[in-house]
Parts: structure tokens; C-alpha cells; sequence
């Protein structure tokens, strides 16, 4: 311990005085937001005593159909852009790096269009194609909410796979057609499963982008019925909210986190048991057996 | 089983504007150890690909058994493929790698099991029928994919250089494994290596191979011994060639011009005139003190003398300034020799053959004198 000591400089010690800031100044206002879930007052600045009154109870923000609303409305939205996003995304990655047409580079280019354009531009023309243009299905509302959250969550869907499926060699492919498998089937049967890992990060973060996301779901809402948490929390903010707003932050805080958790532990058990080995390295055999013939 | 015939005829496929198979012809007969041997980029692994139907030729004819099997996918020709990488399924272990190919034919239950059993059995896999690959080594894996490949029964078993990954000795071992598996299923075998060690001790017939042509076609005792070309001399076993001038000769024979001394030649071809090279096999010129006489020698000095275990290389440098190398077995005695020595080296007619595409008398020596300064600067190095 001494002798740690000793070797501690100021630097390392700055570093570390750094770090351990950045995690209370980044952690504290979640943890007060969650105390204040918990005050006997109707106050979310000033500590008024213990009470359980915003979690059970008639005020709780289990009671507020509002809140309940917003609750199903975002679980509904984030359910809807992952069962979309994913398996649409995944059969585009499979498609743009399998597919070795001329089109195949740009076209993965303009995929990922969307990550870099301002999710407030995004949003604006989403906004005026939806009104100003008659679409067929989609309208303002939970139509345009979903299509917006999936064109904003696709790219990540794809970036995620599109990372995975170039460290899997089209050997495995080549493997299975030469066994007898249609090409259908040797990617039912070989893609798919060597995927895995990264179809459920996909659905993770699709999931959590879905819950979190604010500016193309207010742009796309209509009535109140299509209001989602994190609209909720902030008009809420600006009017009279009580501490039950605190509880559901602290319940769409905890949802993510837990989520994002179990899928992390899955993750790195599937990416154990699927490990993909690599070649060893076949170069120096050819110097060696240039000798062989002695 | 009986093994498939196949016969490509003026095969070519082009990557960009370049010919990676130029035109070739190939006969693969039932039930022979057929290789492909040469360096990377000789279009070896890509006639394979072609074969096993993962490339499209842009011209020729692939025919198994008679059948033109250029349009078939590569999901329903009768050939399987044992991959350089394996590519064993990660997610799935060992007894259902080896059933993939049985279960896309829905074979019976009873029988699946069966003949997976057989196929571990065939390769002494029985006991790791539930590991998982990532469990496996190197070995065992190729033993997978050989067990999951020849489980299917095919006409054609294809191998793209399946003992590359593995370490010297293991791949010796595996070398007699492979040949013996062969004679025992008794089906084709196309080998695709670059190690002319592994095409020399498995094969029935090599060919060599060189910027997508084939140079010869043989057994490995005639590509080795009766080498054609210079590419086929210089790529099987130690590169030992000699520029000569070829003056004269009765038939069979080659009267052969190196600086003032005359050698006879009678292997390859002797009708030639002119410019010319020639092999000579390190192992059949003989190392004798500088007083021998008789035909067939030229004089020379030791250059270096490098210690192999089972021989030791000499490296003489003649008159002419050529260099030629010759093998002294270890068989017990101190070699008589060292550096700067003056020998005379005797290279029997017999074992000394004019290659094939001789006759550019302007720049031959020129290719002469940077083979010299090569192996100087290797001797120096």
C-alpha cells in the first residue's frame, strides 16, 4: 500500500478525481430525481418526509390514467420498432454486405444516412411529408411515431449486424450449400444462428433508442392518447407535476436498465458458446516445405 | 463407392482483366488421388471453386461422369468440399456437423444415426461426438469436416490445402491419414496445396501449376524426376539449373556446352540447339576431389557448405560463375570438403535433363547472371 502510494502521481491522482466526479455529477440528479419518488409533500424540490403515497395508493402514478397511458404508449412504441427494425435491418445488413453488386457500397452508405442527419431535421421532414403529402397509412399518431422511430433506429440495426456479419466468413455459407442446403436454407440454418448475438443487441438498442426518444415522437404524435413518457416528463415538468412523475421516470429508468442488463448477459453468453474460430495463420508452412524434398 | 470422373476441358475465368485459369484442360480419372500443385495466384484453388460450383467459369467445360455440371448449383452436385478454415458450424457440435449434409437429404432417423456413427467412426471422432468445435484442435476439426464431407458419399471429394493450418508434424501425420482414407473409400480426390511435399507423398498424378496454366501433368515421380519446364524444375524440390549451349548430339542424346567443358545430357529434350537450360537433381551430382577424371565433370568451387541433419549441401560455384548445389547424404563420415575447396562435380547423363522453352540465346545469360547474384547474396547473407 506504501508503496502504491509512493508511486501515485498527482496526475494519476487528478485522473481518478476526474472519473469519480463525472460519475456523481452524472449519477446524483437520477438518484435525487428517485428520492424525491419518495416525498410526503407534494413538492419535487423540497424534502417534506417518507412516504409510499407515489407508488401505491389513489395519487400513485400507478392510479393516473395519464401516466398509465403514457406508460403503454411508449412499451407499445418501443415493442413496435423492435419487431420492425430488427428483422428488417438484419435482412438489409445480410443483403448490402452479401451482395456484391456494383450498387451494394453506396446503398450501405445512404443506410446509414440517418445517423448523421439531426434527429430535429430528420423529424421536420418526416413532419411535413406526413401532413403535407397524403400517405396511405401513415398519419400523425402511432402510425407516424413508429415509421419515424424505425427510420431513425434502422441504421444502428444495421450497423450493429453489418459488424458482425463481416466476421463471419462466407465459408460457412459456402460449407452448407456444398453439404446440400439451398441457399435459403444455408441462411436459415447457418446465418441466422451465427447472428444471434447480434440480433439481440440490435432489439436492445432498438428498445432502448424507442423508450428514450423524444423529438420524432413529438413530432409525430397527434392527440394526447399518443403521448409518450418522455413527452409526458416534459410538459409535466413545465405544469404542476407531483413526485408520481418522479416514480415513472424512476420506472422507465429502471426498464431500460434492466433490460439492457439481461440482453448484455445473453449477449456474452451466446458470443461464448458461438465463437467463431479464426484460421491459423497458413503462410509459414510455404517456406518450410520449399525444404521439404530432401 | 466408386469415384467420379471429371474432365475439364478450356477452362478460364477472368478476375477484372486478369486470367486466373488460362484455358486449361484437366482428366481426373475414378477413384485417383488427383493434385493441384503451385504457388498462390496459380489458379488452383480457383479450378477447385469452379469444380465445387462457388465460381463461374467465363468459358470451358466442367464434366463429372459425363454430365456438364457448369450450370448445376453447388447444393446439388454430387462433389463435396473439406474448406482450407474448416469452416466447421460454431453452433453446432460435432455429431450434428457431421449430420448437416444427411439431414437436408431426410434420411430416416435410423439410418442418420447410423451412418453419422460410421462416418466418426471413420475418423476416430467417436468420443467427441458432443464437443463443441471451439473445444476441438486443429486436427480434430479437419477430421470434421472430413467426416462431414465423405458422410454425403460423393463422387468427388474436394480438398483446398486442408493440412495448411496445421503444424509440421502433425501435418505428416495427417498426410499418411489422408492417403490411407483415400484407398479405403475409394473415391476421387482433387488436393489443392502448395506444398509440393504433401502433392509428392499422397498423390497419384500431380499438376503443376503456374499463373493459371497447367506446366506438367505426371506422377509424382515424373514431375519430380522428369520435370519439363524450368517452372516445374525450380518449384519441385531445390532449384538447380545450369544455362548450357546445346551443339550437338546422336538420337537421345545432347551434347551440352558449360564454358569450356562438355557435358551429355539424355533426359528431356535433346533435340534442341542453341541456348539452353538444363536440371540437375542436388541429390544425383556427386562431390569428388579435384584430381577426378573421367566424362560428364566440371570443375567448380565449394562456395558453402550447409549442415541439414539427414545431408549437407554443398554450393559450387563453376567456372562459368553459375552455381549448382549437390546433396552429400549423412552417412557417418566427415565430409572431405570445405569452403573454398576445389572439386569436381560429376553430373551423370542420365540425370540431367534440357528443359522445355530454351533456344533465347540473348537473354538467357542475363537470367543467368541474376540467378548468380542471387544465390551470392543468399551465400553472403
Amino acid at each position: 500500500m506504501r508503496s502504491r502510494l509512493r508511486h501515485a502521481s498527482w496526475g494519476k491522482i487528478g485522473l481518478v478525481a476526474i472519473v469519480v466526479l463525472y460519475i456523481l455529477w452524472s449519477l446524483a440528479p437520477v438518484a435525487i430525481a428517485f428520492l424525491f419518488s419518495f416525498n410526503a409533500g407534494y413538492s419535487r424540490s423540497t424534502w417534506q418526509g417518507f412516504s409510499m403515497q407515489w407508488w401505491t395508493g389513489p395519487k400513485s402514478v400507478f392510479n393516473l390514467p395519464i401516466y398509465t397511458d403514457a406508460i403503454r404508449h411508449s412499451l407499445l412504441l418501443a415493442v413496435l420498432a423492435v419487431i420492425i427494425t430488427v428483422p428488417l435491418g438484419v435482412s438489409l445488413s445480410i443483403f448490402l454486405s452479401r451482395w456484391r453488386g456494383i450498387t451494394a457500397r453506396p446503398a450501405s452508405f445512404l443506410a446509414t444516412v440517418p445517423l448523421v442527419v439531426p434527429e430535429l431535421v430528420l423529424a421536420l421532414a418526416l413532419f411535413f411529408l406526413v401532413t403535407k403529402v397524403n400517405l396511405p397509412i401513415v398519419t400523425l399518431g402511432t402510425s407516424g411515431q413508429v415509421v419515424g422511430q424505425v427510420t431513425f433506429i434502422l441504421p444502428l440495426v444495421i450497423v450493429i449486424t453489418i459488424g458482425r456479419l463481416s466476421s463471419i466468413p462466407t465459408g460457412y455459407e459456402e460449407a452448407a450449400q456444398d453439404l446440400g442446403a439451398s441457399p435459403p436454407q444455408s441462411f436459415r440454418l447457418v446465418l441466422v444462428p451465427l447472428l444471434q448475438p447480434a440480433i439481440l443487441a440490435s432489439a436492445i438498442v432498438a428498445f432502448a433508442v424507442s423508450i428514450d426518444d423524444f423529438v420524432i415522437t413529438q413530432y409525430m404524435s397527434s392527440t394526447s392518447s399518443t403521448q409518450s413518457v418522455p413527452m409526458l416528463i416534459y410538459t409535466a415538468t413545465r405544469g404542476g407535476a407531483t413526485p408520481a412523475l418522479n416514480a415513472m421516470a424512476t420506472i422507465m429508468a429502471l426498464t431500460t436498465i434492466v433490460i439492457a442488463a439481461v440482453g448484455f448477459a445473453l449477449y456474452r453468453l451466446l458470443a461464448r458458446r458461438e465463437q467463431i474460430t479464426d484460421a491459423p495463420a497458413t503462410a509459414p508452412a510455404l517456406a518450410v516445405s520449399r525444404e521439404g524434398a530432401l | 463407392m466408386a469415384g467420379g470422373h471429371i474432365q475439364i476441358t478450356d477452362l478460364s475465368r477472368l478476375y477484372g482483366d486478369v486470367l486466373a485459369v488460362d484455358h486449361i484442360d484437366l482428366d481426373m480419372v475414378p477413384g485417383e488421388f488427383f493434385s493441384m500443385l503451385g504457388p498462390s495466384g496459380c489458379g488452383k484453388t480457383t479450378t477447385l471453386r469452379m469444380i465445387a460450383g462457388f465460381e463461374d467459369p467465363d468459358s470451358g467445360q466442367i464434366l463429372l461422369d459425363g454430365v456438364d455440371i457448369r450450370h448445376t448449383p453447388p447444393h446439388k452436385r454430387p462433389v463435396n468440399t473439406v474448406f482450407q478454415a474448416y469452416m466447421i458450424f460454431p453452433h453446432l457440435d460435432v455429431y450434428e456437423n457431421v449430420a448437416f449434409g444427411l439431414r437436408r437429404q431426410r434420411v430416416g432417423k435410423d439410418e442418420l444415426r447410423r451412418r453419422v456413427g460410421a462416418a466418426l467412426e471413420l475418423v476416430q471422432l467417436e468420443a467427441l461426438a458432443k464437443r463443441k468445435p471451439s473445444q476441438l484442435s486443429g486436427g480434430q476439426q479437419q477430421r470434421v469436416a472430413l467426416a462431414r464431407a465423405l458422410i454425403l458419399e460423393p463422387a468427388v471429394l474436394l480438398l483446398d490445402e486442408p493440412l495448411g493450418a496445421l503444424d509440421a508434424k502433425l501435418r505428416h501425420q495427417l498426410q499418411d491419414e489422408l492417403k490411407t482414407l483415400q484407398q479405403t473409400v475409394g473415391i476421387t480426390f482433387v488436393y489443392v496445396t502448395h506444398d509440393q511435399e504433401e502433392a509428392l507423398t499422397m498423390s497419384d498424378r500431380i499438376a503443376v501449376m503456374s499463373h493459371g496454366r497447367v506446366e506438367q501433368i505426371g506422377t509424382p515421380r515424373e514431375v519430380y524426376d522428369e520435370p519439363t519446364t524450368e517452372f516445374v524444375a525450380d518449384f519441385l524440390g531445390i532449384s538447380n539449373l545450369l544455362s548450357a549451349q546445346a551443339v550437338s548430339g546422336v538420337a537421345g542424346e545432347c551434347l551440352l556446352r558449360v564454358g569450356e567443358f562438355l557435358l551429355t545430357a539424355r533426359g528431356g529434350e535433346t533435340a534442341a540447339r542453341g541456348q539452353v537450360r538444363c536440371v540437375v537433381r542436388p541429390e544425383r551430382v556427386d562431390l569428388e576431389p579435384a584430381d577426378a577424371t573421367g566424362p560428364n565433370r566440371v570443375p567448380g568451387t565449394v562456395e558453402r557448405l550447409v549442415y541439414l541433419g539427414s545431408a549437407t549441401r554443398a554450393i559450387v560455384r563453376l567456372a562459368t560463375g553459375q552455381t549448382l548445389q549437390s546433396l552429400i547424404p549423412s552417412d557417418g563420415r566427415p565430409v572431405a570438403f570445405e569452403q573454398g575447396s576445389a572439386v569436381q562435380l560429376e553430373l551423370p547423363a542420365d540425370a540431367l535433363r534440357v528443359l522445355k522453352g530454351g533456344g533465347r540465346a540473348e537473354d538467357a545469360p542475363d537470367a543467368e547472371q541474376v540467378l548468380g547474384d542471387q544465390l551470392e547474396g543468399a551465400a553472403d547473407a
